[in-house]
């Protein structure tokens, strides 16, 4: 056989074409009697039905979690999951919270030193030292 | 040791509030049907007495909770009844999340969730939209492939095919979309035998994969393949309740978008070989491998840059630790820029299927790679 192709598989770039939400679950919790859920019940009942509304990607649960901090977790769709604690936040706090767990990747965080990421070759090529005339000294 | 909390265990253990809420509210809130871990399994009467129990709730709310006790007449179907997609929190946020044209409904998308392994009734299983959206996809892959690359030797065009539409792309998609997997049985594997490879063109599938006789054997499939035929489904579904415009609009954002280099595809045995045929069809020079600069030829580490010339026309460069190593990769470079060659204005055949396309200029397809 003179010529083989090689099986890969192609690699997603997310936003190239399409663009999915990485946040695929937002789980709300919170506890009826404690004070420290106080923000968190207020958020509940004016907030989240337009944060839901806006955000239909998102599937949203809603579950107490007695005698505990109020608490809400973010699963992605990488398998990860990401729990912020709210407790003694005001309502618009919790909603900064909740847009950051929806704005995540899921991925760790870790240090981006170079500006630009890419797949694709680099336009200009590498420098090689045996093309080119040689210059004077 | 630990201290026993006895005071905290008592009050979680025997607090019967906590408990009521709790099933309440996920049935109001997060109302789970299919892909989620089954709730526990109540009957009636049971439920009943929970409502008794707790007398603030009005009658309206008791009725959302014991109508969504019905999980066991769910269970006695393969697949869940139509009606439950329009309650499934996660089909909803699928649909969302893809941007789905929304003309595609609930039901539809719930359908394409169901194998053929996990039930075998085709009014209910996704097999239909499958084979519809398999051949939707090869379609459109395949025309973009050979009017993009009209010389790209067939073992490559197979390759690309498969890095493109097979099915390990389509079970990553269905990972990188974010449901859960789809319902199927798991399986055992299967062997095939290849044939020859001109014969690829008129007997296998579009990977030059051997055909297989029924799609799904009784023993089930693995996720993968389940994964796969999810994502046909999703295209077919997508064609027929929203049209070719949308269709098409979906291949080209969710998989011409993805990314794959096609020079990395090939797999050369014997390069030099290969074009001194290709020049000879070509009716071009003999090709001519001459070394343009070198250094270090007695040292540990020797470079020799050698082109590859036809006549005056230089076809290909390459560097490499010995004359022979060189002269392959100048070989293979000639091949590569030969065979990736691509027009500028790539037009597809089924670009003139919209209403207002111009007349059709038939596109340049070339011979093909040389046959040694």
């Amino acid at each position: 056989m003179p010529l083989r192709g090689i099986r890969t598989s192609t690699a997603a770039r997310n936003g190239a074409g399409a663009f999915i939400l990485q946040c695929k679950r937002l789980d709300f919790h919170y506890c009826n009697w404690a004070g420290s859920s106080k923000g968190m019940v207020a958020f509940l009942e004016k907030t989240l039905p337009t944060f839901a509304r806006e955000n239909p990607q998102i599937e949203i649960r809603v579950s107490p979690r007695p005698q505990k901090h109020p608490l809400i977790k973010g699963l992605y769709i990488n398998g990860r999951e990401k729990p912020v604690c709210v407790r003694n936040m005001e309502p618009h706090e919790i909603l900064k919270k909740a847009n950051l767990l929806k704005e995540a990747s899921g991925e760790k965080l870790k240090r981006v030193k170079k500006p630009v990421t890419s797949l694709n070759e680099s336009v200009r090529g590498i420098w090689s030292p045996y093309h080119g005339d040689l210059r004077g000294v | 040791m630990k201290r026993l909390q006895l005071q905290r265990w008592s009050s979680s253990v025997l607090s019967p509030r906590a408990r009521t809420v709790n099933r309440l509210h996920q049935h109001i809130y997060g109302q789970r049907y299919q892909s989620t871990a089954p709730p526990v399994q109540t009957h009636d009467d049971q439920t009943t007495a929970i409502f008794e129990e707790s007398s603030p709730l009005d009658e309206q709310l008791a009725q959302i909770v014991k109508d969504s006790h019905t999980r066991h007449s769910q269970l006695q179907y393969p697949s869940p009844p139509v009606e439950a997609a329009r309650q499934s929190a996660k089909l909803a946020a699928l649909h969302a999340r893809l941007y789905l044209p929304s003309r595609l409904p609930i039901e539809t998308l719930a359908r394409t969730l169901v194998d053929t392994s996990a039930d075998p009734n085709p009014n209910f299983n996704n097999a239909s939209l499958a084979t519809f959206g398999h051949d939707l996809l090869s379609y459109y892959a395949t025309e973009h492939l050979i009017c993009t690359y009209p010389r790209l030797p067939l073992t490559v065009i197979f390759a690309a095919m498969y890095a493109y539409v097979g099915p390990k792309t389509l079970a990553a998609m269905a990972r990188e979309w974010g449901p859960t997997h789809p319902t199927a049985r798991p399986y055992e594997t299967q062997k095939n035998w290849r044939k020859t490879v001109t014969s690829k063109i008129f007997y296998d599938d579009e990977f030059g994969d051997p055909l297989k006789g029924a799609k799904h054997s009784a023993a089930g499939v693995t996720t993968e393949q389940a994964s796969a035929e999810f994502v046909r489904a999703v295209m077919g579904a997508i064609y027929l309740h929203a049209g070719r415009a949308a269709a098409k609009r979906f291949f080209e954002q969710h998989f011409l978008s993805r990314h794959l280099n096609i020079s990395e595809l090939f797999n050369f045995q014997a390069p030099a070989r290969d074009l001194t045929r290709l020049c000879a069809r070509e009716s071009f020079e003999r090709p001519v491998a001459k070394v343009i600069s070198e250094t270090g030829r007695k040292s540990r580490h020797p470079v020799f840059v050698v082109g590859i010339f036809s006549g005056q026309d230089k076809l290909g460069e390459g560097a490499g630790a010995s004359l022979m190593e060189a002269r392959e990769r100048a070989a293979v470079a000639a091949l590569k820029g030969w065979y990736l060659y691509s027009p500028l204005s790539v037009r597809v055949p089924s670009s003139m299927e919209e209403p207002s396309a111009l007349p059709w200029k038939p596109v340049h397809v070339d011979l093909g790679e040389v046959i040694v």
